[in-house]
């Protein structure tokens, strides 16, 4: 009798397991509200501890300014779509596109408030455009579901910041991200793959929002500046060796006192035992004032 | 009895089993399907993007009346309505054929406007084949009694380009041309632009020096396209001709020129899209990018010269570094070396 039930109860269990992959399929679409994350990194200008840059990617940071973004031409540059998933919080609305004489999901769109950026995941199994069709913000994405995660791949992209102070991803990058929905709740996993500034793949997972249809989305309208600090045609750059930012200065000190080594990134920079060896380095103790996003 | 109840049990257990082994082969499945397509570390990562096979030409519509081709050497780009065709450089001589047939998917109207935005072969090489499957709308009869002046060739597409192109493509007296007669550009022109009205269409021709002196842009003002030339190389750094009166200089200021032109629509994005000399459609975003990238460049090497650095030592030094990995070269006719060697040889002379 209790091998019956045993076996019975595996059954059972083997048939919630095979329909699963259907079952939880679930809806991504809704107005999310974002939840407060942890913040990638201390927030130091010029720090990239935690972000694998290759070497390619630590020379294209070592020569950032920040006068980049008074460069008339930047100035409605936004943040790409995979940027303003981590960066900012800002409420998202994703609606769904469904073929009406088949009802089959044709795409998700995204909306993101800040700064108005939009995706497209296409779900009707398109192919890729051209390599040579246009690059975007945000890219052009393909979703497919793996069990309950709505996994999305991205190409086309333009290049931009994975952090505001000059570490990039280029126009080479191909971008993962795996949605989840729990309940009420929508998490983002972000996967970034490039083979030009990054020496191996960068995760994102801190991104969580809310359920929340009442959020209202803000325009954004945005004019290309005429007059800004930088002149016409320049570029603003640090030569190499001679960047005042802090990340890049050995004695500054970020509010959690990250040794300089560290803050330069690289692959090592991400892994747990590389807590073991930031005991090796000097602690930085001279203050900063004023020199990160987010307080000293 | 006790064989009874084994039979039982047998059925019994044949009566799970079954659907057991259904759910696990429904979960086998379901894993299948939920891994389908690129996944990283696996065969077929990263996602594949289609380009054109060699031999064929890509027509890509670019917006309004414009299309972009691939596949011919430069890209060529496209303008095609009710008066007829005209064209963007013409790719490699090898590959008229295809182009020429490509052009005719687009438009069986008559080919009527060649133009150059640059006299490098992979630009120029199908003037000839090209032109000649065009015709010129003649502005009177042509006067054989005339002389050569008055003997109009109608029979050929008007070839457009800055003067020095059509200089250095026929060559000094007594050297052998560059291309053959027929392709020679005919309808020159030798002062900051020249404009046409085609199709509907006002066709702004800007001379922009930048790889040498005689390159031009090209503006679409209706369909909002501009045809950039290898002012803009996507694939990598943009060839500097010293002789020709090329510099790096030049092409920073050209960049700018062309971004004056280049209006982006909202989150800058799209807007005025840019057909490049080589790689794919852009829009001003990219100008800017390449644009900042040679400023930079230049402006690093410009400090190295200032230091006393010698031209090897600049090479050591490596001023191109972070963008090598994206546009630089160590073979073929336009390597990184070359480039830096280039713009520093531009930087000594000005």
């Amino acid at each position: 009798m209790s091998r019956s039930r045993g076996r019975r109860g595996i059954l059972v269990g083997l048939l919630i397991l095979a329909s699963a992959p259907v079952l939880a399929q679930v809806d991504i679409a809704g107005v999310w509200r974002p939840l407060p994350r942890n913040q990638d990194g201390s927030g130091m200008t010029g720090d990239a501890a935690g972000v694998p840059l290759s070497a390619a990617g630590r020379w294209r940071a070592d020569s950032w300014s920040p006068a980049d973004f008074d460069v008339a031409e930047w100035v409605c540059r936004p943040h790409a779509w995979d940027y303003s998933l981590e960066g900012p919080l800002s409420q998202m609305r994703i609606w769904s596109e469904v073929d009406q004489a088949t009802q089959k999901l044709v795409a998700y769109h995204g909306h993101i408030n800040q700064q108005q950026q939009e995706t497209s995941i296409w779900m009707d199994g398109r192919s890729r455009p051209s390599a040579n069709r246009l690059h975007t913000w945000s890219g052009f994405s393909t979703g497919e579901w793996d069990g309950n995660a709505l996994v999305v791949t991205t190409t086309h992209l333009k290049e931009t910041y994975i952090r505001r102070s000059g570490l990039m991803r280029s126009d080479r990058a191909v971008v993962r991200t795996r949605w989840k929905r729990i309940g009420s709740f929508l998490q983002a996993t972000v996967i970034m793959y490039d083979p030009v500034y990054l020496a191996e793949p960068y995760i994102r997972t801190t991104m969580m929002w809310v359920n929340d249809p009442a959020l209202p989305m803000e325009p954004y309208p945005c004019e290309e500046a005429t007059e800004t600090a930088v002149s016409r045609g320049r570029a603003p750059h640090f030569l190499p060796g001679r960047s005042p930012l802090p990340g890049l200065d050995p004695d500054a000190r970020d509010r959690f006192a990250t040794p300089y080594e560290a803050r330069l990134g690289g692959p090592e920079t991400m892994y747990p035992e590389y807590i073991a060896k930031l005991r090796e380095f000097r602690r930085p103790t001279r203050p900063v004032t004023a020199a990160t996003e987010f307080g000293p | 009895m006790t064989s009874r109840t084994t039979v039982l049990r047998r059925r019994s257990g044949a009566s799970w089993r079954v659907p057991a082994l259904l759910s696990a082969s429904l979960l086998a499945g379901a894993a299948v399907v939920s891994t389908q397509g690129v996944v990283p570390g696996q065969p077929g990562w990263p996602p594949r993007l289609a380009a054109p096979a060699p031999g064929e030409i890509e027509v890509l519509p670019v917006q309004g009346n414009v299309y972009m081709l691939v596949g011919a050497g430069a890209n060529i780009t496209v303008q095609a309505g009710d008066e007829g065709v005209l064209v963007v450089d013409t790719g490699v001589a090898q590959m008229s054929e295809a182009v020429l047939a490509a052009i005719r998917r687009l438009s069986t109207r008559p080919l009527r406007y060649i133009i150059n935005t640059v006299e490098y072969d992979d630009h120029v090489g199908g003037n000839a084949a090209i032109a000649d499957a065009g015709e010129t709308i003649p502005f009177r009869a042509p006067d054989y009694a005339a002389g050569p002046q008055g003997a109009l060739d109608v029979s050929k597409a008007s070839v457009i380009a800055f003067l020095t192109v059509f200089h250095r493509l026929a060559g000094a007296s007594g050297t052998p041309p560059r291309i053959p007669e027929e392709g020679w550009p005919d309808n020159t022109y030798s002062i900051p632009q020249k404009r046409l009205y085609f199709n509907g269409e006002p066709i702004v021709i800007l001379h922009r020096p930048a790889n040498n002196d005689g390159n031009s842009v090209v503006l679409f003002r209706k369909s909002d396209v501009v045809s950039a030339g290898d002012l803009l190389d996507l694939t990598g750094y943009p060839r500097i001709d010293l002789e020709a009166g090329g510099g790096i200089d030049r092409i920073v200021e050209s960049l700018n020129g062309l971004i004056d032109v280049t209006v982006p629509a909202a989150n800058a994005a799209g807007g005025t899209l840019v057909v490049p000399g080589h790689g794919r459609l852009a829009d001003h975003a990219e100008v800017v990018y390449y644009r900042d990238m040679m400023t930079i460049i230049r402006d690093r090497v410009q400090d190295m010269i200032r230091r006393g650095l010698t031209l090897e030592q600049v090479k050591a030094a490596r001023p191109t570094r972070e963008y090598d990995a994206r546009y630089g070269r160590d073979t073929g006719p336009w390597t990184t070396e070359r480039f830096v060697e280039a713009v520093y040889r531009s930087l000594i002379r000005s």
